[in-house]
């Protein structure tokens, strides 16, 4: 088995080094709590990080040369930087981002990245008002949308890459977050594609896990969400080829209180 | 037609300019300051109010999906991707009927020569960011046109010859520039058909664009047919 290919943990002899883009979001935290047992990290983010046992190096994901630059020396590449309202920004670091992230893997060798991005990065209105057991592997719609157009753009740049060169890209689709203690709406229903901070992260362990031949391409997408009754969408894919369980189902949103 | 062409200093730009300019009235655009005789705008294509006026009345968008390869690849990508979606936003906006947006059957080389290739078939761009920005700017394009907003006819056009006296072997994508400005022209006012099984209006159309030349590698039928394209033959 190809060292470049074999699962992060299984090589012997030496940690793994993850590059983290955007560590210091909101999902970034819940990220290296469940990355740092496994892997060495080197954090990045555009905003500085207080205190932190990892390494940590302030860069732009918007900025290319930054982005090459700290990637050097790394395994694997997890791509968690997001901006939403700002349009410029967006196209820097949603779309841009991903050009940088995928250069960067090519510049050093780097085949397995993990991207990331909300649901509508592939099913956008065009589906998500019409339709049901919506999975990832359909044509991506996204819209208008600034958040996703750039997200989706990003997305199709990382397709490009992986078509043209030797590395992976596998991504990770998420809408809401919740605590899993989070009872602000209980049985009122909720957003059909949330998952819990844990189980997000959970996620992020699985990704860099699987051996890369075991992928049926090598541009992947999951959606990764609780599983939950409404059939809106599917994380059947993430389940069958991650083997990725959620924890957490958030009953409390989807189940009526019961009286007294 | 009140006509808007991008990319003001590229020849192609500056060469649709003067050939419609006698049935039009054309406005070029370009970010930086052109030397023209046409009618000229500088535009950042930015998102604001600037390209709102940029394009209000305006009948049609001719809008060059081709990125300065002096520019860094950061900013080529930023031009392909972002001032298209604000030239997009700013054209829904102000209710511009049409844009035709110019990419490249570059966009197709990946398929061996031998292959019919047709506007069915997807698109295989490389990372190199001069053809992967036609073909970002074709994904934003699209979407506009998918959500009804906008109509958007894709012209993917051949390799550009500029000079037909330089000898040489010619391309077999090549494109002359009178067949390039026929196309465009054609473009702004088809009204191409929907097909047999659905009346709704087709709000996204790609034609492959190339001159009749010996050997020519792809089939431009389709353009023949929904745009009346006729390119001149070549020898």
């Amino acid at each position: 088995m190809a060292w470049a290919t074999a699962p992060v943990s299984e090589r012997r002899g030496s940690k793994v080094n993850v590059l983290i883009l955007g560590a210091n979001g909101q999902l970034g935290p819940h990220v290296v709590r469940a990355l740092e047992s496994e892997h060495r990290l080197r954090l990045t983010d555009v905003n500085d990080l207080e205190s932190s046992p990892h390494e940590y190096v302030k860069v732009d994901a918007g900025n290319l040369e930054q982005v090459e630059a700290v990637a050097e020396g790394m395994d694997a590449i997890v791509n968690l930087s997001v901006l939403r309202p700002d349009r410029q920004i967006a196209f820097d670091v949603n779309a841009r981002g991903c050009y940088n992230a995928m250069a960067a893997a090519v510049r050093h060798g780097i085949h397995r990245v993990i991207n990331t991005g909300p649901h509508f990065t592939i099913a956008g209105p065009t589906y998500e008002w019409f339709d049901y057991a919506i999975n990832p592997d359909i044509p991506p719609q996204s819209g208008t949308g600034l958040y996703a157009l750039t997200k989706s753009l990003g997305q199709e740049i990382c397709r490009v890459f992986t078509e043209n060169h030797d590395v992976h890209v596998l991504t990770l689709l998420f809408y809401n977050f919740r605590e899993a203690d989070d009872h602000s709406a209980d049985g009122q229903d909720f957003t059909p594609f949330s998952v819990t901070w844990g189980d997000a992260a959970e996620a992020f362990r699985h990704a860099l896990r699987i051996d890369l031949e075991r992928l049926p391409s090598r541009c992947e997408i999951f959606n990764i969400f609780a599983d939950i009754p409404h059939d809106r969408f599917s994380s059947e894919k993430a389940k069958r080829i991650l083997g990725w369980q959620p924890t957490n189902q958030l009953e409390q949103f989807w189940r009526k209180a019961r009286p007294g | 037609m009140k006509v808007l062409i991008t990319n003001g200093g590229s020849p192609l730009s500056q060469e649709l300019a003067s050939a419609l300019g006698d049935g039009h009235e054309v406005t070029l655009t370009a970010r930086e300051q052109v030397q023209t005789s046409a009618k000229f705008v500088q535009s950042d294509l930015g998102h604001d109010q600037t390209t709102n006026a940029l394009v209000k009345g305006v009948d049609a968008i001719v809008h060059s999906g081709d990125t300065d390869p002096k520019a860094s690849v950061s900013n080529r990508l930023d031009v392909a991707m972002r001032c298209t979606y604000n030239l997009l936003w700013a054209a829904v906006e102000e209710r511009v009927p049409r844009v035709i947006f110019l990419s490249s059957l570059g966009l197709l080389d990946g398929y061996d020569e031998d292959l019919a290739v047709t506007e069915r078939w997807r698109p295989v761009p490389p990372t190199d960011p001069a053809l992967l920005s036609f073909h970002l700017g074709e994904y934003v394009c699209r979407e506009f046109a998918r959500e009804r907003r906008i109509s958007v006819t894709c012209l993917r056009l051949g390799t550009l010859i500029w000079d037909s006296n330089s000898g040489g072997a010619i391309s077999s994508q090549a494109l002359y520039p009178d067949d390039a400005t026929q196309a465009v022209e054609r473009a702004m006012s088809a009204e191409v058909p929907s097909g047999t099984w659905t009346t709704a209006a087709r709000t996204w159309n790609v034609f492959h664009i190339q001159s009749s030349v010996p050997d020519a590698r792809y089939l431009t039928s389709a353009a023949q047919d929904g745009l009346g394209y006729s390119p001149s033959q070549r020898a």
